[in-house]
C-alpha cells in the first residue's frame, strides 16, 4: 500500500477490530463459566423433581381420603370432613406435630386411614428432606455456589486489584506484602486447601479466592480478568504450562493489562514472550544474577534485597562472598546451570558435582557429593565457596553440613525448596540461602508496588558499591534496622495543590520540602530514593536538588513523615512555613489584617 | 417413545382438562362446580409445575412461567373457596363462587398456553 494515509487508516481499523474481538472473547469466557455455574443449579432443581412429586402425590391422596371418609359429630351423626379441615389435619400430622383429632374425635374408619397416611407422609418428607440435604452436600453444587459467591465478590470490587493465579508460598508472600500496601488481591488456586486457608490468614482487606484451574480462561474471567479495575495479572503456579496459559489468556483477552509470570526454564520464558510483553521471572536466573551482584557489590546487593522485601523487613546482613578462589556447585539442575554460568561470567573457577551425567557440561564430576571422600577429593579445603543446589532439602542440608565440617571458613550457600524446612536452614546459619518462592514473591512485589521502585532497583547497581553502602547507612540512621513505609509522590496540581506556585518558581529545593511542619529546622524522617522527570531518573537526590512540576518522587520513611508531608502538599500556610520559615495566616480575614500577601493563585480547582 | 415425554404431556394436558372441567358451568351456581375437581386441578397443576423444574431452554422457561401462573391462580381460587365456606358469615354466596370460578378461568388461560406450547414443541420436533 503506497498511500501513507491509507496505511494509517487500515492500521487503525485493524487495531479496533482486534480490540473488539478481545472484548467479545472476554464476554464469552466469563459467560461460559457463569453459565456452567447456573447449569448446576438447574441440575439440582431437576434432581428435586422426583421427591417433590412424591410428596405432592402422598399429601393429596391422604387429604382426598380424609374428605371422602365420613366422620361423626358428638351425637354420632355422620359429618363429612371438609377440605380445609383435611388439609389442616394432614399438614400437622405429616410434619409429626400432631395437634389431635379435630373438629370431632375420629371414627375408627378415619383413624385407620390416618394411620396409613402417617406412615406414607413421613416417608415422603424423609425422602424429600434427605434428597435436599444430600444435594447440599454435593460437590458440584457446592462448587457452583462457591463460583457464584466468588464472582459476586469480585464484581463488587470497586478499587484496583491484582489477580494472582497460583496461591502457593510465593503467592501468599506477595499477597501479604500487597495487603500491607493497602492493595487488593484476588486469588485462584487448584488446591482447595490453600483457598480454604485464606480464611485463617490475617489479611486487612477481604481476599476473594476460588478453587479453580487457572488454565481455564473462563475461571480467569470469573476472577476478574474482564473487570475494569484489574490492574495486573500475576501467574505464580507451580506448573510452567499453567503460567503460560495465564499469560496467553491475558494477552489475548486483555492486552492492555500487564502480566508477570514465573517460568523455570529459558524455553518457557521465550514461549511466554511470544505473547505481548509479559514480565517473566525465572527464580534461578534471578538468584544467579543476585549472586553475581553480591560478588561484585555486597552493599548494592544488601540494599536490593532490603527494598525488595517490603515494609517491615529487617536489614539483611551484608554477606561477603569470596571474589577469588574456586567454587564447588552441587546439583546441576536449573539452579546449578544458571549459577555456574553466572559465576564463570564473573571469572570464577567452578567445579560441578552432579549424580547424573549431563551432556552439556564436560567437566562435571559424577557423584552425589555426600559420598565419603568425594568432596575432599575435589579439594574442598582449598575451595572458596560451596553451593548445595539440588532440589532435595535433606540432601542440601547434609551437603552444607559436610562442607562446613570439612572446611569451617568456607562460604556456604544452599537452596531451600520446601517452606517446612525453613527452621532447619535458619539454624544452619548459612552464608547465603536461596528460596525460589521468596525470590519470585520479592521480584513481583518490586514490580507491582510502584514502577518507581522497580526503576530504582534496576538503575541502582550501576551506581557502585560505595554509593549503596552510604545509602544503606542513611536509611538505617533514619528508620533503624526495619524498613519503614515506601510511598510515591506526584508533584501535580491534583496531588500537591499547595506547591504549584513554589514549584514553578525554579527554586523548589527538595531539602526545603522535606522539613517538619512543626519545626522547620528538623527534617522529616524520610529519604528520597528517586526522582523521575519524564524518562530521566535521579537516584537518591541531594537536598539541593531543584524540583519541577510533574516530578514523581519515591520516598522511604516513617508513616508519620508521610502524613506531615501530606499536609505540606495540601495546606498553603504549612507549605509557606516549611519553605520560607514565615508563619503565614491561613484565614482570609487574618491575612488581610496582617497585610501578608499570599503567593498562591486565586483560582484553584 | 420416550416415557418422560408421555408423563410430561399427560400431566400438562390433565392439568388443563381438570381446570376446564371445574371452570365450565354457570359462574354463580355452586352446584355445577365440584370441589373435588378443584382439588384435583390444584394437585395436578403442582405436579406439572415440579415436572417443569430444571429445563434451561427458552421454551422450558415459558412452560415453567405458565405453570406457575396456573398453580398460583388455582391456589388463590381454593383459598377463596375455603374462606367463603369456613370463615365468611355469609357462607358460599354467588359473588364468592363467581370469584372462585373466574380465578380458575384465569388459570385455564395459562393452562391453554401451556398446552399450545406443548403442541408447538411437538410440531417443531424433527425426527433424526
Amino acid at each position: 500500500m503506497g498511500n501513507p494515509l491509507l496505511t494509517f487508516w487500515s492500521r487503525r481499523l485493524q487495531q479496533e477490530e482486534q480490540q473488539r474481538r478481545a472484548r467479545r472473547a472476554r464476554a464469552l469466557a466469563a459467560a461460559e463459566s457463569a453459565g456452567r455455574a447456573s447449569e448446576t443449579v438447574f441440575l439440582v432443581l431437576r434432581r428435586m423433581r422426583a421427591p417433590l412429586i412424591v410428596l405432592i402425590a402422598i399429601f393429596s391422596v391422604s387429604v382426598l381420603g380424609l374428605t371422602l371418609i365420613p366422620g361423626a359429630d358428638g351425637e354420632g351423626r355422620p359429618v363429612p370432613m371438609g377440605f380445609f379441615d383435611a388439609i389442616y389435619v394432614m399438614s400437622y400430622t405429616a410434619t409429626t406435630i400432631g395437634f389431635g383429632e379435630i373438629p370431632y374425635p375420629f371414627t375408627y374408619n378415619q383413624r385407620m386411614w390416618v394411620t396409613i397416611s402417617i406412615y406414607l407422609t413421613v416417608i415422603g418428607w424423609a425422602y424429600a428432606i434427605g434428597s435436599l440435604l444430600s444435594l447440599l452436600q454435593d460437590r458440584s453444587f457446592r462448587q457452583a455456589l462457591a463460583v457464584q459467591r466468588f464472582s459476586r465478590r469480585v464484581a463488587r470490587l470497586a478499587e484496583p486489584f491484582v489477580l494472582v493465579a497460583g496461591f502457593g508460598r510465593a503467592g501468599e508472600l506477595l499477597g501479604h506484602s500487597m495487603d500491607r500496601l493497602g492493595r487488593r488481591v484476588v486469588v485462584l488456586d487448584v488446591d482447595s486447601e490453600r483457598i480454604e486457608g485464606l480464611d485463617l490468614e490475617s489479611f486487612h482487606a477481604d481476599v476473594p479466592g476460588l478453587t479453580a484451574d487457572a488454565r481455564d480462561a473462563g475461571h480467569l474471567g470469573v476472577a476478574g480478568l474482564d473487570h475494569p479495575c484489574c490492574e495486573a495479572v500475576v501467574a505464580l503456579t507451580n506448573d510452567d504450562e499453567a503460567n503460560l496459559a495465564v499469560v496467553m489468556a491475558t494477552a489475548l483477552l486483555r492486552p492492555e493489562v500487564p502480566v508477570i509470570a514465573r517460568a523455570t526454564t529459558a524455553t518457557m520464558a521465550d514461549r511466554m514472550r511470544a505473547f505481548g510483553s509479559p514480565s517473566v521471572i525465572n527464580p534461578f536466573d534471578v538468584f544467579g544474577d543476585h549472586l553475581g551482584l553480591a560478588l561484585r557489590a555486597p552493599a548494592s546487593y544488601q540494599l536490593l534485597t532490603w527494598l525488595e522485601s517490603g515494609p517491615g523487613a529487617p536489614l539483611p546482613p551484608r554477606g561477603s562472598p569470596p571474589r577469588t578462589g574456586r567454587w564447588i556447585v552441587c546439583g546441576y539442575g536449573r539452579l546449578g546451570r544458571e549459577l555456574t554460568r553466572d559465576l564463570r561470567a564473573e571469572g570464577i573457577e567452578v567445579t560441578v558435582v552432579d549424580p547424573t551425567p549431563r551432556d552439556d557440561v564436560d567437566d562435571a564430576v559424577v557423584a552425589g557429593g555426600f559420598e565419603p571422600g568425594v568432596l575432599q577429593g575435589l579439594g574442598l579445603e582449598e575451595a572458596a565457596g560451596f553451593v548445595a543446589g539440588t532440589d532435595n532439602d535433606i540432601t542440601n542440608l547434609s551437603l552444607a553440613a559436610t562442607a562446613r565440617s570439612a572446611h569451617p571458613g568456607l562460604f556456604v550457600a544452599a537452596r531451600q525448596n520446601r517452606p517446612s524446612s525453613a527452621p532447619l536452614f535458619a539454624a544452619m546459619e548459612l552464608d547465603a540461602l536461596l528460596v525460589p518462592t521468596e525470590v519470585v514473591a520479592h521480584q513481583v512485589y518490586a514490580q507491582l508496588s510502584t514502577p518507581l521502585l522497580w526503576r530504582f532497583l534496576h538503575d541502582m547497581p550501576a551506581r557502585g558499591d560505595d554509593w549503596a553502602a552510604a545509602l544503606v547507612d542513611r536509611l538505617t540512621d533514619l528508620c533503624g534496622t526495619h524498613l519503614q513505609a515506601l510511598w510515591k509522590l506526584r508533584l501535580t496540581p491534583q496531588e500537591a495543590p499547595a506547591l504549584r506556585a513554589w514549584l514553578s518558581s525554579g527554586e523548589a529545593r527538595l531539602g526545603d520540602l522535606l522539613r517538619s511542619p512543626e519545626n522547620r529546622s528538623d527534617s522529616l524522617h524520610a529519604v528520597p530514593l528517586l526522582v523521575l522527570r519524564g524518562e530521566g531518573a535521579t537516584l537518591a537526590p541531594e537536598p539541593d536538588f531543584v524540583l519541577a512540576p510533574g516530578d514523581e518522587l519515591l520516598l522511604v520513611g516513617w508513616p508519620a513523615a508521610r502524613r506531615a508531608l501530606d499536609s505540606t502538599l495540601h495546606v498553603d500556610s504549612v507549605r509557606a512555613y516549611v519553605t520560607t520559615g514565615r508563619r503565614v495566616p491561613s484565614s482570609w480575614v487574618w491575612r488581610k489584617v496582617s497585610g501578608v500577601e499570599h503567593d498562591r493563585e486565586p483560582a484553584r480547582r | 417413545m420416550n416415557l418422560e415425554k408421555v408423563v410430561f404431556g399427560f400431566f400438562v394436558l390433565l392439568a388443563a382438562t381438570l381446570n376446564f372441567g371445574f371452570f365450565i358451568g354457570d359462574m354463580r351456581d355452586p352446584e355445577v362446580h365440584n370441589r373435588y375437581e378443584l382439588f384435583a386441578a390444584v394437585v395436578v397443576n403442582l405436579i406439572a409445575l415440579v415436572l417443569k423444574f430444571g429445563d434451561r431452554t427458552q421454551i422450558g422457561a415459558v412452560h415453567l412461567a405458565t405453570s406457575l401462573v396456573a398453580a398460583l391462580q388455582l391456589i388463590a381460587a381454593s383459598l377463596v373457596f375455603g374462606y367463603a365456606t369456613y370463615v365468611s358469615s355469609a357462607g358460599l354466596t354467588e359473588q364468592s363462587m363467581a370469584a372462585v370460578v373466574s380465578l380458575s378461568g384465569g388459570a385455564l388461560m395459562a393452562n391453554v398456553v401451556s398446552v399450545v406450547l406443548l403442541v408447538v414443541e411437538t410440531v417443531s420436533y424433527h425426527r433424526g
